[in-house]
Order: C-alpha cells, then structure tokens, then sequence
C-alpha cells in the first residue's frame, strides 16, 4: 500500500508536468545515474547508484518549477527500490535576482548541498564527504525561503530559509512541533569560479527521533550548526574547503560540540583532474545526536571528464575510525547524464 | 652536401614543421576572425550595453531587464562551428565547458537555460517573437534584426 502523503507527492509532479506539456511549456526532463565497483577486503563488488529525474518547467511569466526525484535500492523495499523525493520546488522571481521559494529543499547550508545536489556526473569526487554520511548536515527541509543572487559588484547573495526541519514526526508533511527549522546563508562570488560563504542553521529536534547508530534520542535538542566554506574551479586548479561546527544542547549532558570539515584540490591536465580530499569528523562522548565517534579518511583519485555528461572516477579511500575501526578500498565510478 | 640523406631528412622535417605552423595559424586567424553579435528582442535589452554586462545576463546572472522583462538566453548549439566561436568571445570557454556551465546552473535551479538552435534563421525568429530575448549570431553583414551596440562596437 503506498502511503497517502508519497501517493499526493506523486500525483502534484505528474499534474505539474502533465499540465506543462499541454500547454506547451519549457519543460525539460533530464536525468543522472551512476554505476560503480569496489574493491575492499580481497572483494569485488558492483553497485547500482541512484537514478536521478530532474524536471524543470517555465510556468509563467515569474513562476518555475524544479523537481528532482530518485529512484535508489532499499534493502526494505519489496521491490528492492524505493523512490524518494528530493526537491518539489515553486520559484516565484518576485523582483530582478530575488525569488520566493515554496517546497522541499536542498538546504544552503554549504557549498557541496547547495551545488550538487544528486547529480553524481557532477560530484568532484566519487562519495560525498564523511560530514554528510554522518548527517552533520541536515540535507533537506520542506518549508518557504527567500533567496537572492549575484548582487552587486562582488556577486552577492543570499538565503533565508523556514522549514518543519528534523525531529520525530517533522517530514515533508507535517511539523511535530512549534519549533521551526531556520536557516541564513550568505556568500559571495568575487572573482569568476569562485564562491565564499557562511551560514547557521537552528532546529530543536524533538526526542524520539531515530539518528545515528544509537536509536532514537532520548532527550530534546537545541541544535545549532555555524559553517564556512570556500570553493574555487578554475581553468586549471580546483579548491574546495567546508567546515561546520555544531553545538547540540540538551537537558542532560548540557552542550556539546562536534567539528567536521573537508579539504579538496584538484588539478586539471585537459579533460582529466588528479585529486585528493582530506576528511576530518570529531564527535564529542556525551553528543546524543550524532554518532561519538573521531573519524579520519584521505581520498585519492583521478577523474575523466569525457564529456559534460559522462565522467568516470578512480579513487582510493583509507579511513580510520574510533568507532568502526580502519578501512582501505578502490572504487571506480561511470556517472552520467541524460 | 645537396641531397644526401641527412640533409633530406631535414628539410623534409622543416617543412612538414613549416606546413603543420601555417596551418596552425590559420586555424587560429579563422577562430579570431569570426566576428559575432548580439541581437535582441526590442522589449528588454537596451539598444547599448557594455561587455561586463552581456557575459552577466549570459551568464545567467541577471534574471531580468531594467523594465522587468524576463531575460531568455538564445543561443547557436555548441556543435555548430559558430557556437563554439560564441563560447570562446563571450564564455572563455569550450562548447563542453559551455553546456556542463548550464547543465549545472539549471541543476542548481540557479538560472533559466537558454534556447539553443541549429540554425541562425531559427534563432532569429525566436529573437522576433519572444520579448526579453538576446542571442548572439555571426557577423556576416546581412541584417536582419539590428545588432545591439557593444562597449562601441557592432560587432565582435
């Protein structure tokens, strides 16, 4: 039986695309999907990655629409695949470069959520960094934001963001509580390729919900995540560097905070980009919400950009984990778009 | 001295380097030598307008004119010869870096994707019919929209 609330998200795509076409909209449907292999503990593996739908349409003079869906293998699923939702968003451009945005967002909290979203082809390397495994970054919320861009001489923008936010019964339906999700970002483009910004991000997560490898939190928690970023992709040279610092309160164990952050460079020679990416995650004992835990990973690997739409990556992880111990594994990726 | 091996196989090396040079630069007066222009919609763009703001609105970073018209990009496709001499002047780019450029923009839901067309009668026709349009078509001296003045210039 599919739930009611995916059965509604489902049918207002459908009729948003059904209705586009009729009339003869600028509607485009393009998509991303991956397949990759690995190599770890004298074993070989193939992996299927997520297929990516992305729908964008012209609605009128100053509305658009963007939706991106993702059809990925769940162990749970009877089918063994699952779709999932990731962005259902209405823009209206109110004035010039400022947009009013309704939906389910990828929240602008740093560069890599707000850049690259599930399109693996575009992806600098092949995972996301150890901070997103470890949902330090809260990736999406459903909620109203404004937004502005390219300001100015120095390119400014902005984003200010409400959603339901995380917590136990908060989903892309309902809020569990009074308490919103806020999210302000700010950044700037100074020169061309590059983009420097900040942002906070306040929720209080209520108990019971299900995070991590402990189980569902016992206690409510006022979360505050501060992070920074600066990224530059240039002709030849590519840099790429993020940092959050959550501070998590609770009755309880009082405040603690976690640090997590990464650096990337790479270096272009024509079509293929050598890098490396140094990951850094440090979860205090006592921290309810994200796993305890001092995580270290360097990724080394090479990236064939054959064309806009078809990109293969080679890379090798090692990692090394208080909690789930060390880890060395090869993996080669073929992303493409469609 | 004339015509013993050695000095065949020199000269034959100074010439194939010779041929490979001429065509090089060549090549490189013909990509230089195609001149582009802009032409737009007469509701929108004004009739003159500086560099620094056509690679703005071509880059996606204007979304509307000043009398609040919807901007919409038009442009020659990436794989005809025109296009990629458009993705160098205004983009410094190759047609690849051109296309992954907006792939991702309109990913991002940054930016409106342009129009992008086969031939120039085609653009031309989306230029007259769509308010808030510009689009860049090569220089040829035929005139059938009036080219948008450019830091001066007609042409570029």
């Amino acid at each position: 039986m599919i739930p009611l609330s995916r059965f509604i998200r489902c049918l207002l795509l459908l009729s948003i695309v059904t209705i586009s076409l009729a009339y003869g909209q600028e509607t485009q449907i393009r998509g991303f999907a991956e397949f990759h292999t690995t190599y770890q503990k004298d074993k070989l593996q193939f992996g299927l990655g997520e297929q990516d739908l992305f729908i964008t349409s012209d609605l009128g003079n100053r509305f658009s629409f963007l939706g991106e869906s993702v059809f990925k293998f769940e162990d749970a699923s009877p089918t063994l695949f699952n779709v999932s939702v990731e962005r259902i968003i209405i823009k209206y451009n109110f004035s010039g470069n400022h947009n009013l945005l309704v939906g389910k967002h990828h929240t602008p909290l740093n560069y890599w959520n707000d850049t690259y979203h599930h399109g693996r082809v575009f992806f600098p390397t092949i995972y996301r960094p150890d901070m997103f495994n470890e949902h330090v970054i809260p990736l999406h919320t459903t909620g109203i934001g404004l937004q502005g861009h390219d300001l100015g001489t120095l390119r400014f923008g902005y984003d200010l963001m409400v959603g339901n936010g995380i917590g136990n019964g908060s989903n892309d339906v309902s809020d569990n509580n009074r308490e919103k999700a806020f999210i302000g970002a700010v950044h700037i483009k100074p020169v061309d390729g590059m983009k420097t910004g900040v942002s906070y991000y306040h929720d209080v997560i209520s108990a019971g919900e299900a995070h991590g490898h402990d189980g569902p939190i016992l206690k409510e928690i006022n979360q505050q995540l501060f992070s920074g970023s600066i990224a530059y992709f240039g002709k030849k040279f590519e840099f790429l560097a993020e940092g959050t610092y959550a501070m998590d309160k609770n009755d309880s164990t009082g405040t603690k905070n976690t640090q997590a952050g990464y650096v990337y460079a790479g270096y272009r020679i024509r079509d293929i980009v050598p890098y490396i990416r140094a990951d850094y995650l440090k979860v205090p004992a006592g921290e309810l919400y994200f796993t305890h835990d001092t995580r270290t990973s360097l990724v080394i690997g090479i990236r064939d950009e054959i064309n806009y739409l078809t990109v293969v990556k080679l890379e090798f992880q090692h990692s090394e984990s208080d909690y789930t111990g060390n880890s060395n594994f090869v993996t080669a990726q073929i992303a493409v778009g469609f | 001295m004339r015509g013993t091996p050695a000095m065949k196989s020199i000269s034959k090396t100074l010439l194939l380097t010779l041929f490979m040079y001429s065509i090089a630069m060549v090549t490189r007066a013909q990509e230089t030598g195609e001149k582009i222009m802009l032409i737009a919609n007469p509701k929108g763009a004004p009739a003159e307008m500086k560099m620094s703001d056509v690679k703005s609105v071509f880059r996606g970073e204007k979304q509307r004119w000043a009398d609040g018209t919807q901007i919409s990009i038009a442009m020659m496709k990436t794989s005809t010869p025109i296009g990629e001499v458009i993705s160098h002047k205004i983009y410094n780019m190759n047609g690849n870096e051109l296309n992954k450029f907006w792939l991702a923009l309109v990913f991002q839901g940054k930016a409106k994707a342009p129009v992008f067309f086969n031939t120039r009668e085609e653009l031309e026709t989306y230029i007259k019919i769509t308010p808030g349009s510009i689009g860049v078509v090569e220089e040829d001296g035929s005139r059938t929209l009036t080219p948008l003045v450019i830091d001066g210039k007609k042409a570029l």
